[in-house]
């Protein structure tokens, strides 16, 4: 049964323990459902047990949903087969896994690798760092002012020395979704695999890997209603043997005598130590909960709150968007004129508005476009018209107080 | 609910509009980075000094309205002081913001009592902190280098 957007607030505690909040902050976290706090609670009061090791019946049981879990997940993203998904702390350390377990064996001086402007901190320090020990090149992809990425300036960057390409699927800042398929397309024309950022996209747009040929696929369970501190890293089955761990211990290993160890393949390989089971369970029942929604539904719940407050912004005189790209979802970026962010989001979360201010985590694209700091609402699913309301109401305060 | 006006006195509005010195300097003895990785705030203090006091600071960049009046007012109280009366007046200020107990046995500087009530505000007092905190650092450098 679908569960409908309208009233949707119930559903999550938070609100009830606050009941004026409104929450946009949403890019940076999303609240999470009765149903995940309950999961993680079940676990640690009747399922706790480590998984992979006991033969008794509770870590034969923790096993088994924990390996479920897996197979959600391959679904939820069209994957093929749940062998491909590894679970990770998050996005940032999926990406790293990648970044050294897998590029920088394959990069040598004057090699490239392709990002785009718009990258939050994640997806570009890892690469950077990556390339400059290897004496490779960090290409960037330019942005357009309406914070959209430019196709043409992208392709041309594209070489037989380039080695990965990685983009966000939708920008942290802008709310640009970017068309991954055809940037995919462009890559493997020449060869180049792709990692898609999808921190801000899954569970919020329809995403499959299978249709868009997506070689990795990275993102957190906590930008999905899921818990903090677990993420997903999906690896196309051919690549997957290419993937070498960034961490070595238990839980990896075939066997292991004192000068050597025979390892596991993938996903295990990159899940050493005891993982974070409750975390995974949690991540289970946030795609359980993403999946009782409408994902088209949710998809114009946010582009529609996303545009509407773009346009009274506009239309109130004195806002500077931040990029206003012709596709974008629910996160929008501006800047009140004559007064910093800062003050900006003090004074809204002076009347329980939660939005952040600074640069996002995506420094380098906001000096590209010559801005220091922004605020950004960003929306989901709990969010209604009458919160878009609320912050032009305040807003309009704000200037009378400060102007 | 927390009162507003506390945070954004009337002291810290008139110098978020008109702040001390707020140019860019060439040709100075120090510049001083003020720095805000989490929030992009981004200041630089222009410093001219002779053998034991500041002469002239000035500064310049992007920041809030409470780094930018706090900033103000570092270079107002700062210019012409010694590197040790600099020194204590940075430890003033610090303590100022953020001690839970206002110390009352000293007499706080008039500029800094508009800068008081932002201790209730834990989120804005390293907007506050910032230009001092960065100061002392430099001052401690100085101080130990010679």
């Amino acid at each position: 049964m679908t569960l409908p957007l309208k009233n949707i607030q119930s559903n999550f505690p938070i609100f009830s323990h606050h009941p004026n909040l409104i929450y946009l902050d949403n890019a940076a976290t999303t609240q999470k459902p009765q149903a995940v706090i309950q999961a993680i609670t079940n676990f640690y009061e009747k399922e706790n047990a480590s998984v992979h090791r006991g033969l008794y019946e509770l870590s034969a049981n923790a096993t088994q949903a924990y390996e479920a879990v897996r197979k959600k997940v391959a679904g939820l993203i069209g994957a093929k087969y749940p062998r491909t998904i590894a679970f990770t702390k998050g996005t940032t350390e999926s990406i790293n896994v990648v970044a050294h377990g897998f590029l920088k064996n394959k990069l040598q001086a004057g090699d490239n690798v392709v990002i785009t402007a718009m990258e939050h901190h994640a997806n570009l320090i890892p690469w950077q760092q990556v390339c400059r020990q290897q004496g490779a090149n960090l290409r960037i992809a330019p942005v357009n002012e309406a914070g959209e990425l430019m196709m043409k300036a992208l392709g041309s960057m594209l070489d037989d020395r380039t080695r990965l390409l990685a983009v966000a699927h939708i920008s942290n800042v802008t709310g640009v979704i970017n068309p991954i398929g055809e940037i995919i397309s462009m890559a493997h024309l020449k060869n180049i695999p792709v990692l898609v950022d999808g921190a801000q996209s899954v569970g919020h747009v329809p995403i499959d890997v299978a249709e868009t040929d997506i070689d990795f696929l990275v993102w957190s369970a906590h930008k999905m209603f899921g818990p903090l501190g677990t993420g997903v890293l999906y690896c196309k089955d051919k690549l997957a043997h290419h993937l070498a761990p960034l961490n070595y211990g238990g839980g990896n290993i075939r066997h292991v005598d004192f000068q050597q160890t025979e390892f596991l393949d993938y996903p295990a390989l990159l899940e050493a130590g005891t993982p974070h089971i409750p975390g995974v369970i949690g991540l289970g029942a946030a795609i359980d909960f993403v999946q009782q929604l409408d994902i088209n539904e949710v998809v114009a719940h946010e582009r529609n709150l996303g545009n509407a407050l773009r346009e009274k912004l506009l239309a109130m005189g004195g806002i500077r968007l931040t990029g206003n790209p012709g596709n974008a979802t629910g996160i929008v970026s501006f800047q009140v004129e004559g007064i910093h962010p800062h003050d900006v989001a003090s004074f809204l979360a002076n009347e329980n508005i939660a939005v952040r201010a600074g640069h996002h985590c995506a420094q380098p694209l906001l000096e590209a476009m010559g801005i220091p700091a922004t605020v950004r609402a960003s929306f989901s699913i709990y969010n209604t018209m009458n919160e878009v309301e609320s912050v032009l109401h305040t807003l309009d305060d704000l200037k009378k107080f400060w102007l | 609910m927390k009162d507003f006006n506390k945070l954004y006195s009337e002291t810290i509005k008139a110098l978020n509009r008109e702040p001390y010195h707020f140019e860019k300097r060439e040709n100075v003895d120090a510049i001083v980075k003020a720095y805000n990785p989490v929030c992009g705030d981004r200041f630089e203090l222009f410093i001219r000094h002779d053998a034991n006091s500041f002469r002239e600071l000035h500064f310049h960049g992007f920041g809030c309205s409470v780094s930018k009046a706090s900033t103000s007012v570092l270079a107002r109280l700062l210019e012409n002081k010694t590197t040790v009366e600099a020194l204590m007046l940075c430890n003033l200020f610090l303590n100022a913001i953020t001690a839970e107990v206002p110390s009352y046995d000293v007499i706080l500087p008039a500029e800094f009592i508009a800068f008081s009530d932002v201790r209730y505000f834990p989120e804005r007092v390293e907007c506050a902190a910032l230009p001092w905190r960065e100061m002392k650092k430099y001052l401690e450098e100085k101080t130990n280098n010679e």
